[in-house]
């Protein structure tokens, strides 16, 4: 069934001379190139693009898509990534002209209908969060991670208070860091206990007066939910810090509990995560941040608010940090986040993470008899199972174990990571998954841990290519097509 | 709900396995006084009929490109989405897959990526593309950062007032809680002035940042600005224009270091600003520093050829808060529409785009020119947009009549420009006719008379 002839590359499908777009005559007057740009600024030939035909362009990427597992086709149990399904009504409204075809420029009486959608988003997302404000503009979570910093660092310079430092948890996403990192601030790690909190002396010694914000991710990595998550946010408030709430894993918590009720003072949200994505094969996704009342005036600009009955775009906001990027944000990200919470509403956000939780819970019951779950028998939205004991009696790793799961039709869960667990497999189920897809798996899984280790080293066996040299990748690069 | 599997009696033998008498027990993890004690306060639960009327209802309270005739650019375009493209970026394997984490399971996504830099190198002339930024903004900032931490030198990095001002401002916001000053040029005649330039370069300047076409649509010197900036060992960042590149030089052809777009204008609507494609290119000397994701092709153990991502030493996942940025993602669903944007139109398709944009942009300018009360704010060469000043200094009045008459017709300048509040910013890209552009100078010339937009 594999193609292979239209896998090949778009260059090596490419004849001189085929074409697939033809373009209208030019319908006004004609000038040489030459009489109306300086003869420096023109290129002899246009850039050597491939040439094919219109078929062929189907045909290639149809083909491709063929060689991914995606959530339409598979289950797709990565963790922390919240693969669940993406809805078609989202995407059909997405693509309605009335939202696709709008100029960022176009005035706020042309607009009335987006600006609304946005204001209702903005409204939204702070009564989710428990937090009173909200800035839409950012592109992604780290995205979100770095305005918050920099709302922080402007509220503190504000304050005339030097802050340097930025506490994160060993087991925390990486952006965390290199989101203070590139906000001006040092990361300074803190240790996490073997049940996976925060080590409260470990912050006791670290916490000081130059302390500007601790980020947590809560519920964590692992799926738990920090139960100090108090008394870090008193100690942190004591000396003047802010808490910031790495949303990455709201599916667990929605109309349960709320980020400003538990102490965060910033938060983003992933609406490609927790509010149905899709998330693209990468991204679009975006990034947008709640804030408490008195962090508001830093935001990025603009935000919508109304004046009358008319919506309109805030710029008069002088203490802003300015802007994290062009335009407003995300804005087709945001209206399927905007579907999908209106589809839900109030009861049915609640059942997503409820079932979202009772999922990865019994996935977990089921899993742990299989792999050990080193933290706790219970979990939230996911849970991080260890490989370590296969590793050492049977020399089957967790990666092992991933590449083995896509030849029974499984996207493999997130492998190694979170650091803090030895060859660890944090699988989110999320909700949209049935019992019967959850006991498969863990069937799955068992007739894998039950296989000779051999057959495991060597998978996959059954997807369009095995197992990538890495190492020749990254030592010999070849990152494009050679021209 | 309808996106759940799970029936009352699921939940129940579910509950049974894991131990647990119900499902608000799997919460207690929570202490209590943390938890919500009421609904949350949204609105109700819509079924997905009442979601469509709802989203007409808000759809009909804006006025879209398709319906208004649309003359606004300023970093985003109403040019032309073929269909192929629409079908590619709809094929839920890709949409609906995510960031290619297990390489054997998402070739389909790694190829594409590898496509997508290899097209981008191509259009560039630059060495490396990584696997595309949130947008062209946010990849200018990143470029500015990649630059000082590069060179070493954190002073300052040189930003030209024809720099698009929301690209200005993305870069001041990254600078802000660190020690790079933003050195903004003026640029009074609409492009960058060589001695301005050459006075503001000294050795402690990380980069130049160098629209080419500028926000104004004025095409610059880059070989004299790519001297000059080198001259002192600074890096030139180049803002580019995709499709101009048809016809323009490119920046590898001048000398950029790093290059960086906004990609929408490949194949992605312009949806109100975003979600967009942000593009990056560099010398292959600056790879190490690039931010981002980068897709590269090996073999696997077969010997087949194959794509993984690569050089991941220099990513967030691995390095932390040593890491080039905290960019975790790409927009790959939009890199994928780009990869087929581009496939589609081939070289002549390209070529033929961008002497469209050239020409009918040329005419519009010179027919408005033919008004009494307009001119070129800068009589420079121009690619796709211009900018008009309005001797009667009516600028709102103007664009407020031409909408009226169902034109978008430029965009004010004076909300970034003081010196500019007579002037507007207009862009005509390959789908206008002449009759639509006849038309909207017929508008501006008597806000009296009523014009229907060609459909």
């Amino acid at each position: 069934m594999k193609n292979t002839r239209d896998t090949q590359t778009i260059f090596e499908l490419s004849r001189s001379g085929r074409r697939a777009a033809r373009l209208p005559a030019c319908d006004v007057p004609e000038h040489n190139v030459a009489d109306l740009l300086p003869a420096a600024s023109i290129a002899a030939t246009p850039p050597a693009l491939p040439e094919l035909s219109e078929p062929a362009v189907i045909r290639h990427f149809v083909n491709l898509s063929t060689q991914n597992m995606s959530v339409d086709t598979h289950f797709y149990p990565l963790g922390s990534c919240t693969m669940k399904y993406n809805p078609k009504r989202n995407e059909r409204a997405a693509a309605m002209p009335a939202f696709a075809d709008l100029h960022p420029y176009q005035p706020a009486e042309t607009l009335q209908g987006m600006l609304q959608m946005l204001y209702e988003m903005q409204e939204m997302l702070q009564e989710i969060s428990g937090l009173e404000a909200c800035s839409l503009q950012p592109a992604a979570g780290a995205h979100g991670e770095l305005a918050a910093l920099l709302v922080a660092a402007a509220y503190f310079r504000d304050l005339g208070e030097s802050r340097t430092k930025v506490l994160v948890p060993d087991n925390a996403h990486g952006t965390n860091p290199a989101s203070a990192a590139m906000g001006g601030f040092d990361a300074v790690t803190l240790k996490t206990t073997a049940d996976g909190f925060v080590d409260l002396d470990d912050l006791e010694t670290k916490l000081d007066e130059h302390v500007a914000v601790l980020m947590i991710t809560n519920p964590s990595t692992l799926g738990l939910f920090e139960p100090n998550m108090q008394v870090i946010a008193d100690r942190v408030h004591k000396v003047g810090g802010l808490i910031y709430l790495d949303g990455a894993n709201m599916n667990a918590i929605l109309g349960v509990a709320r980020p400003g009720d538990f102490g965060a003072d910033m938060q983003h949200y992933n609406p490609h995560k927790t509010f149905s994505g899709p998330h693209g094969g990468g991204g679009p996704g975006a990034g947008p941040i709640c804030v408490t009342e008195k962090l508001a005036p830093y935001l990025p600009t603009p935000i919508v608010k109304t004046l009358g009955d008319q919506f309109v775009l805030d710029y008069d906001r002088p203490k802003t940090i300015g802007r994290v990027r062009a335009f407003f944000g995300n804005v087709g990200v945001l209206l399927r986040a905007y579907a999908y919470i209106r589809t839900h509403g109030p009861d049915g956000l609640r059942r997503v993470s409820e079932n979202a939780v009772l999922n990865a819970n019994y996935l977990l019951s089921r899993v742990k008899h299989i792999l050990p779950v080193p933290q706790g028998h219970r979990c939230m939205h996911e849970f991080v199972a260890s490989a370590s004991d296969l590793r050492r009696d049977k020399k089957i790793s967790a990666m092992d174990l991933a590449k083995r799961l896509l030849d029974f039709g499984y996207h493999a869960p997130t492998v190694y990571f979170p650091l803090t667990v030895p060859e660890a497999m944090m699988i989110e189920p999320t909700e949209t998954e049935s019992k019967e897809t959850l006991d498969a798996f863990a069937e799955t899984l068992f007739r894998i841990t039950e296989e000779d280790a051999d057959l495991l080293h060597d998978a996959p066996h059954t997807t369009a290519v095995s197992r990538p040299d890495e190492v020749r990748a990254a030592r010999q690069p070849v990152l494009s097509y050679p021209e | 709900m309808p996106y759940l599997y799970n029936t009352p009696e699921d939940q129940r033998a579910m509950l049974e396995a894991i131990g647990a008498g119900s499902i608000d027990e799997l919460f207690d993890p929570i202490p209590a006084y943390l938890q919500l004690d009421r609904p949350l306060n949204l609105p109700p639960a819509l079924s997905e009929m009442e979601l469509d009327q709802q989203l007409r209802l808000l759809a009909s309270r804006n006025r879209h490109a398709g319906e208004l005739v649309c003359f606004l650019g300023g970093g985003c375009y109403d040019h032309f989405v073929p269909a192929v493209v629409d079908t590619i970026g709809s094929r839920s394997e890709f949409y609906t897959s995510y960031t290619p984490y297990q390489a054997e399971a998402s070739q389909g996504n790694l190829q594409a990526v590898f496509e997508y830099q290899s097209l981008i190198t191509r259009l560039t002339g630059m060495d490396i593309s990584n696997a595309s930024l949130y947008d062209g903004a946010s990849a200018a900032a990143e470029a500015v950062l990649m630059a000082t931490s590069s060179t070493r030198r954190f002073g300052k990095v040189v930003v030209p007032e024809c720099l698009h001002p929301e690209y200005r401002s993305t870069i001041a916001t990254y600078l802000e809680n660190l020690e790079t000053e933003v050195v903004t040029l003026e640029t009074p005649t609409g492009v960058v002035d060589p001695d301005l330039l050459a006075a503001a370069v000294d050795e402690e300047v990380a980069a130049v940042v160098l629209q080419q076409p500028n926000f104004f649509g004025c095409v610059e010197d880059a070989y004299r600005v790519a001297e000059i900036t080198a001259a002192a060992g600074s890096l030139l960042i180049s803002v580019f224009d995709p499709l101009s590149l048809g016809i323009l030089r490119r920046p590898g052809d001048y000398g950029a270091n790093i290059a960086v777009a906004e990609g929408h204008t490949l194949g992605t609507p312009m949806s109100y600003g975003g979600p967009f494609l942000g593009i990056m290119a560099c010398d292959k000397s600056l790879v190490r520093r690039m931010p981002g994701r980068i897709a590269g092709k090996t073999v696997d153990r077969r010997g087949n050829d194959c794509y993984v991502l690569t050089m991941q030493t220099r990513e967030q996942h691995i390095r932390r808060e040593k890491a080039t940025s905290n960019v975790c993602t790409n927009q790959g669903l939009f890199a994928l529409r780009a990869t087929a944007y581009l496939a589609q139109l081939g070289p002549q398709g390209l070529r033929e785009t961008a002497n469209l944009c050239l020409q009918k942009s040329h005419y519009a300018a010179e027919q408005l020119c033919k008004l009494d009360r307009f001119s070129l704010a800068f009589p420079v060469p121009t690619f796709k947009e211009f900018v008009i000043r309005d001797a009667e200094n009516q600028v709102a009045e103007l664009l407020s009549s031409a909408l009226d008459n169902g034109f978008l017709a430029g965009i004010p300048l004076g909300q970034w420009y003081p010196q500019l509040a007579d002037c507007f910013l207009v862009a005509v890209t390959e789908k206008r006719t002449k009759a639509e552009i006849d038309s909207l100078v017929h508008s501006l010339a008597n806000s009296e008379t009523k014009v229907t937009a060609e459909v």
